[in-house]
């Protein structure tokens, strides 16, 4: 196990280092400077040699290889430098965004998975079995709502017409509840497919009518046999889902005004920062790495048979 | 919810007209004021005050020297009690009135005003500092005592004392003048001595300003005097259009910035109250880089301008409170020329001229000659009000006399780039607001904004294209020391401007903001920016 861990988090720095150096390249070949486009800004009126000046300044002129080895050594040593158009350290802005992010992103992805729980548990209860057809068809419909758009009907409705909840200076809770729907509803979408898919097809299986057959009650079965089984899939696409989430959380962060990753990566792609995008590459990186490599342990905790496997002979 | 409000309201009105005194109603104190904002600011050097959100913040933290009246564009003491200049306008004497401090405790004084100037009209390299588009032709400053500071510029500059009333000369203390120029971004840094201190921020989210309790130094001439009466205001960034007029006729905020012309009606529908702050400058335009071959041809640049419908503009996107533009500068500018003779939409005359210049009809219905199409391409201007919506309907519009125009978005590196290049961009948006006729020099001046892209400007990229009779017309704008002769010099560019057809202005742009029934008192400075100096939020 400890070998199988090891090799895991051998693979997940490579996965790292790659996103680094892709990263890195990507943001060189963009047209244009953080320093560029602050200073050419006509409220300043500065001249093209003046520009020049700012730019030697900042050390955009020193070789590529060069930048790239002094990024990537800066970073291993936890320093993500200076965003040149907020004017203070990446460091400080990730401090400062983090914690938001993480605030909206994992209580967004526990209600997700619980709502797409209760969606495929509920539409295959046989007592229900006459609404299961409305039930099955609710992921395709919050699949395809617009993220901005359920954002602001939310806000137009529980804010504005209900005055339930206030959008602008809310209490922290507050300020988390209609957000964290918005992120929910879009990414238990998938989940709750994925999860009904797999619940047919388990119940499908041998012993599951060996099960039914020993007297036990539909709902038992369901309970027992068949969700237990087939929660791979699901645990599985969760992982990627992250990617997803954080796509959510970047409109969400901008309806409804808040401060977050999304938020901040938005106005660093605007101002071509390239600090902010390279820092923020790295820990979408870390947590994806992250969230696979505790699927990865988590499998065979599920799933027995995968326990065999990985601790062989690898 | 509207019934129990509005008897009273008529009944205090009705006592109001009959009983004089009650007329000025008396400003409650207290209370925090919620401003949103569009926008997250950006760097707080006060010369980069002229974009909208950080003229929001930096008018409510630094005082200036003097104050410009909005209504009469008269210039009046603050910060500086009375000034003398000689008749060449080359020396300038400001008394300082005695007892003014930053919010750090320094005091305001001769020294400090000197530092500042020195700073805004020559920038300091070491600190990247750049100069101030306000100030021109400024030599040095002298210390005469405690209270007196001296200006010396190498030519005359007549512009200079409206150019201490403006956003871009907000005073700042020593401590922030030694900080460079990238710290500035954190509003925290800009200690200024104004009615109200940043007492918090959160990076692109929330600036937080409480009063200063101790403050007695606003402008003489205003009622307002003393400590201002709110306790504090709050101004929170919020993105998205309809969050922001949504909170605010939900009773969630106070103040709104960027109204969109067609939320106007549902605010006054509500009773709640639009402010369209007239920038009083150079009007919502496209320009021309007559570098690029396409438009180098007067006849094309000519053509364009007629092919323009700016009334079917501001009647399809906009209200009434974007009037059609009339000259190259707004109606309330100084020195504004009445030249609408100039911007008729005619295209017949459009499609004539066209033709003379020799670009005929192709197969797709563009223009084309000696095999290349008359393509032009635009970005879009994310601080001007729908301007993507504008753009788009002008390429319609010229389209029906076989031009194409190309709208684009793109990201702020290739804007930006894109934007220097003239062969790229051959027209670019341009607006800028000051209350003095020395906005045309800099919207259109090489060393300045450039906005027609000219040889020795801020581009590298320009072959050849360099007007030296507009830029003389333009310097000695900034330097005539006759008044009158002065406004007579602003028309002449305008008219000089438009029949080179190197601009069509297309509105007049206002500032629009959206206030609760119940805030009283909020004022804008003379190009539109908001003061909360003197509001008060009345019971509600």
């Amino acid at each position: 196990m400890s070998h199988y861990l090891l090799q895991r988090a051998g693979q997940g720095l490579l996965v790292l280092w790659a996103a680094f150096t892709l990263s890195f390249v990507l943001l060189q070949v963009l047209p244009g400077d953080a320093v560029l486009i602050k200073f050419q800004n006509p409220d300043l009126g500065l001249s093209p040699a003046q520009i020049e000046e700012m730019r030697i300044a900042y050390g955009a002129d020193s070789p590529l290889w060069q930048q790239y080895f002094h990024t990537l050594f800066a970073m291993l040593r936890g320093d993500f430098g200076y965003s040149v158009q907020a004017g203070v350290a990446v460091s400080e802005l990730i401090a400062s965004n983090l914690p938001d992010t993480l605030q909206l992103a994992v209580p967004a992805f526990a209600l997700a998975v619980a709502l797409a729980f209760v969606l495929a548990f509920v539409s295959r209860l046989p007592a229900l079995r006459w609404l299961s057809n409305a039930i099955q068809s609710l992921p395709v419909l919050f699949i395809s709502l617009p993220t901005f758009w359920l954002g602001i009907a939310l806000i137009q409705l529980f804010s504005f017409q209900l005055r339930l909840i206030p959008v602008i200076n809310p209490s922290p809770l507050q300020g988390l509840i209609l957000p964290i729907i918005t992120v929910a509803i879009p990414i238990s979408a998938p989940l709750a497919q994925i999860l009904l898919r797999s619940i047919d097809q388990v119940s499908a299986q041998p012993f599951v009518g060996v099960a039914r057959a020993k007297g036990l009650s539909e709902t038992g079965v369901l309970w027992r046999h068949v969700i237990g089984n087939a929660l791979l899939p699901a645990l599985n696409i969760a992982g990627l889902l992250l990617g997803e989430l954080i796509a959510g959380a970047l409109i969400t962060e901008t309806v409804f005004g808040r401060g977050g990753l999304g938020q901040l990566t938005q106005q660093a792609v605007n101002n071509q920062d390239i600090a902010v995008l390279q820092a923020v590459v790295m820990i979408s990186a870390l947590g994806f790495v992250l969230i696979n490599l505790l699927v990865d342990l988590l499998m065979p905790w599920f799933d027995p048979r995968l326990k065999t496997v990985t601790g062989g002979a690898i | 919810m509207h019934i129990p409000f509005r008897l009273p309201l008529l009944t205090v009105l009705m006592m109001a007209t009959s009983v004089h005194a009650w007329a000025v109603e008396t400003p409650v104190k207290g209370g925090t004021l919620i401003y949103l904002e569009q926008q997250a600011h950006t760097n707080l050097y006060p010369p980069a005050g002229g974009f909208y959100p950080n003229g929001g913040i930096l008018n409510q933290i630094t005082d200036k020297l003097t104050w410009q009246n909005p209504k009469t564009l008269q210039v009046e003491p603050w910060i500086a009690e009375s000034w003398t200049s000689n008749a060449d306008k080359t020396e300038y004497t400001f008394k300082i009135r005695p007892g003014v401090t930053f919010s750090d405790g320094t005091p305001l004084d001769a020294n400090a005003v000197a530092k500042n100037f020195d700073t805004y009209g020559l920038g300091n390299k070491a600190q990247r500092l750049p100069v101030s588009e306000v100030i021109n032709n400024y030599d040095h400053s002298e210390v005469v005592d405690a209270q007196t500071v001296k200006f010396y510029f190498k030519k005359p500059s007549p512009g200079f004392l409206q150019g201490t009333a403006t956003i871009g000369s907000g005073l700042v203390s020593l401590s922030t003048l030694q900080r460079n120029f990238d710290e500035l971004g954190d509003a925290r840094h800009i200690i200024g001595s104004g009615p109200f201190v940043v007492s918090d921020e959160k990076l692109g989210r929330e600036v937080t300003l409480a009063k200063r309790k101790d403050y007695q130094w606003g402008p003489k001439n205003l009622t307002q005097q003393g400590p201002a009466n709110l306790d504090g205001i709050k101004i929170i960034v919020t993105p998205e259009d309809s969050v922001r007029i949504g909170a605010l006729l939900a009773g969630q905020a106070g103040f709104i910035r960027q109204v969109q012309a067609y939320d106007e009606k549902q605010a006054t529908d509500q009773g709640f109250q639009i402010y369209a702050a007239p920038t009083r400058g150079v009007n919502d335009s496209l320009s021309f880089r007559p570098d690029n071959p396409l438009v180098a041809d007067l006849r094309v640049r000519q053509a364009l301008l007629h092919a323009t419908n700016t009334k079917q503009i501001v009647d399809t996107l906009f209200s009434p409170n974007y009037p059609q533009a009339t000259s190259v500068i707004a109606r309330s500018a100084a020195g504004y020329t009445d030249l609408s003779d100039k911007l008729t939409f005619d295209p017949a005359k459009a499609n004539q001229l066209l033709d003379d210049a020799g670009w005929k009809a192709g197969s797709d219905g563009i223009r084309a000659k000696e095999g290349q199409r008359l393509a032009l391409t635009v970005y879009e201007s994310l601080p001007q009000p729908q301007n993507k919506e504008v753009l788009q309907l002008v390429a319609q519009q010229w389209r029906q006399v076989g031009v194409a125009l190309n709208v684009k978005a793109g990201d702020a590196g290739s804007r930006t780039l894109d934007n220097l290049d003239p062969l790229k961009t051959p027209l670019t948006v341009s607006e800028v607001g000051r209350a003095d006729p020395d906005v045309v020099k800099s919207m259109f001046y090489p060393a300045n904004r450039d906005a027609l892209l000219q040889k020795g400007g801020s581009s590298d990229k320009v072959k050849s294209f360099r007007d030296d009779k507009l830029n003389d017309l333009l310097v000695s704008i900034s330097a005539e020391v006759d008044a009158k002769k002065r406004l007579q010099l602003t028309g002449e560019a305008q008219r000089y401007l438009l029949d080179n057809a190197y601009v069509i202005p297309i509105f007049e742009e206002p500032q629009v903001f959206a206030g609760a029934p119940w805030l009283k008192g909020a004022t804008f400075e003379a190009v539109g920016r908001p003061s909360f100096y003197g509001a008060w939020i009345a019971k509600q």
